[in-house]
This record gives structure tokens, sequence and C-alpha cells, in this order.
């Protein structure tokens, strides 16, 4: 996943001046930025602020970034130093534990983000690829509650008693998928490389 | 692969969860990052805001009773400050070392206004702009100073 030769295209396409690489890659990591601020407790108008601060250090980043594959872990850094410095810089929120654990060292927290967000996008590219039955079913049982099988059934017009085989099948074919299985390829121990 | 998602439950568990958080962003925070590409082009030192009264409630308090100042900020950079004080007729404004240039608000679409700064660092932009803005300053010797957002 680090080594995704999408975002490396990406980032060479924004550096050269491509405005749709560089929407591509804010689409695919505001989700970090943002759940990087909300661990920091940050309010609406806040994770704005450090939004375009974050976005905007990466503009200006950007020619300089010799690996881009290095960029996730880039972005979750900047982010939460923005964080600290707005946080600092009004002293209206209470810093939260992690902000004040010095024994965490600030790339650790970082880091974890990263593998968070990495793990959600890999999920959500390998549920987009499943048949649109399967996303459908997948939904009303993610629903919370979730929807009752009688309603599945009258949905998808399956009899109640294959819901159950169903739902197995299309997890069975979500850990089959490219994303998926791209993961499972490279071992477990991909998470501790840098 | 996570092995706790060879379990049923806990896939569609972590599944929720990731389709949730793309949810839980907001559209206009996606738009407002693609926008920062326009900014591109400027080489500036960033200034990052370092005081805004409207967040101090003291501040607020006295600045609302004693003046025609709405709203003072500062924004700061390793090695420059710029100091601003919104009115209602202008945004007055201290580069701090003081040093002539000239001084741009601009927003996402491009130019809104523009002053000289003086010998003592001292500029009054007016009529201030009514959406938000940011400040790039240029110094005669070839500095640029972009400051965060001011949203009126």
């Amino acid at each position: 996943m680090r080594d995704d030769p999408t975002v490396v295209d990406l980032v060479t396409r924004a550096r050269d001046g491509d405005k749709g690489a560089w929407d591509e890659l804010v689409e695919r990591y505001a989700p970090l930025v943002y759940s990087v601020c909300r661990r920091c407790r940050l309010a609406q108008p806040d994770i704005d602020d450090v939004g375009q601060s974050v976005w905007l250090r990466l503009v200006e980043h950007l020619p300089g970034l010799r690996e881009p594959a290095a960029l996730p872990g880039w972005i979750a850094t900047t982010t939460q130093r923005e964080c600290f410095r707005l946080i600092r810089a009004s002293s209206r929120v209470e810093p939260v534990d992690f902000v004040q654990a010095p024994d965490v060292p600030e790339q650790a927290i970082a880091e974890e983000e990263v593998l968070r967000h990495e793990r959600k996008t890999v999920l959500r590219t390998a549920f987009a690829e499943l048949s649109r039955r399967c996303q459908v079913l997948l939904a009303l049982l993610m629903q919370d509650p979730p929807a009752p099988y009688d309603e599945i059934s009258r949905r998808l017009q399956v009899p109640v008693g294959s819901i159950g085989p169903n739902r197995a099948r299309c997890l069975t074919r979500l850990r089959q998928t490219p994303a998926l299985a791209r993961l499972a390829a490279d071992g477990p121990d991909d998470r501790t490389r840098g | 692969m996570d092995p706790d998602w060879h379990d049923d439950e806990k896939l569609i568990e972590a599944l929720r969860d990731a389709l949730a958080s793309a949810d839980e962003v907001p559209s206009a925070f996606v738009e407002a990052g693609k926008a920062a590409f326009a900014w591109r082009t400027i080489d500036a030192e960033l200034a990052a805001l370092t005081y805004d009264s409207a967040q101090d409630p003291i501040d607020a308090l006295a600045i609302r009773s004693e003046s025609a100042i709405l709203r003072s900020l500062t924004f700061a950079s390793d090695g420059w400050t710029v100091e601003l004080e919104l009115t209602p007729t202008a945004v007055l404004g201290q580069l701090d070392p003081p040093e002539v240039g000239t001084v741009t608000a601009r927003g996402d679409g491009g130019k809104l206004a523009e002053a000289e700064i003086d010998e003592l660092g001292f500029f009054v932009l007016g009529p201030p702009p009514n959406i938000p803005y940011r400040l790039v300053c240029t110094t005669q010797s070839g500095t640029t100073i972009l400051t965060g957002w001011v949203t009126p």
C-alpha cells in the first residue's frame, strides 16, 4: 500500500501542475487529515484552519517530495503539528491525553493514524469492487440496527434462508478482491516496514 | 490482511467503520483542500495565526468597548510577524521587521485589494474584503510572506 503506484503517479502529475491529480490526492487523504484533527478534538472551524495549512504546505512541499510513497506519513505528521500549534496558540482546547504523553513519540502516533487510514482505504476500495448486489446486501446488514431479514429478502428478492449464505459469500469475495488480496500478499510484516 | 478480517463479524465491523469515516468528512473540507492548489505558484514564507482577539474573551470585550477596531490578529513565520487590526473601513497592518514593499489581499479567486507597505512596515488596506482572504506581503528585498486565512 505504501508503494502504491497510484500515489507516486498522482504526486508526479500534481507536481507538474495537473489539477485533477491534486484533487484526487486531496480526496484520498482528506479523511486522514480529518481523523488526525478529530483525535486532537478540534472543533470544525479549527479543523478547517488546520486543513488549509496542511494542504498549503503540501502544495509547497510537492516539488521537494523525494519519496512520494512517504506522503501519508508526511501528511499525518504535518497535520498533527498544525493541531498542536493551534492548541498552543489558542489554549482553548484542553490538551488530550495523547498530546501530553511525552513517552509516545510523535512519529508513532502519526504512523498509527496512517495505518488506520490505509486499512480503511483498502476496505472502501474492496467494497467498491464488489457486485452491486453484494454492496446492497452488506449495506443493509451494516445498518444500525441491521435491516431485518424479511426486509432484505423483499429488497433483494431472495429467500430469507439464503441471506446468511449470501452474506458469507459476499464477505469471501470481499477478502478476494484485488485490494485485499494485495494486502494478504504483502504479508503481516508489511506494517512494520518504514 | 488483518487476521481479524477472517472473522465475518469483525470484517463487517471494520467495513462499517471504514465506510462511515469517509462519510464524516464534510465536502466543504475536501473542496477547500482542492482549492489550495491555486496557491501553488506563490513561493512564499507561510505566516501562521498565533493570536486572534476573537478567540480571547477578555480582549474581545476590551476591543469592543474601546474603539473602531473589530478584531486584531497576529501571524508569524520564523523571521516575520504581521500584525493586523480589522476596522470597518480598512485593514491596518504592520510588518515586523519593517521593510518597504507591497501587500495584496487574495482570495481563492485572485486579487481583492492592494496597498504599499511604508518604511515603518505599516500598511492600510481598504476597503476590507468581505470574503475570506490571505495577505501576500512582498518586500523590497524579495521576500514573500503569506499569512493564513482571515475570515471577515
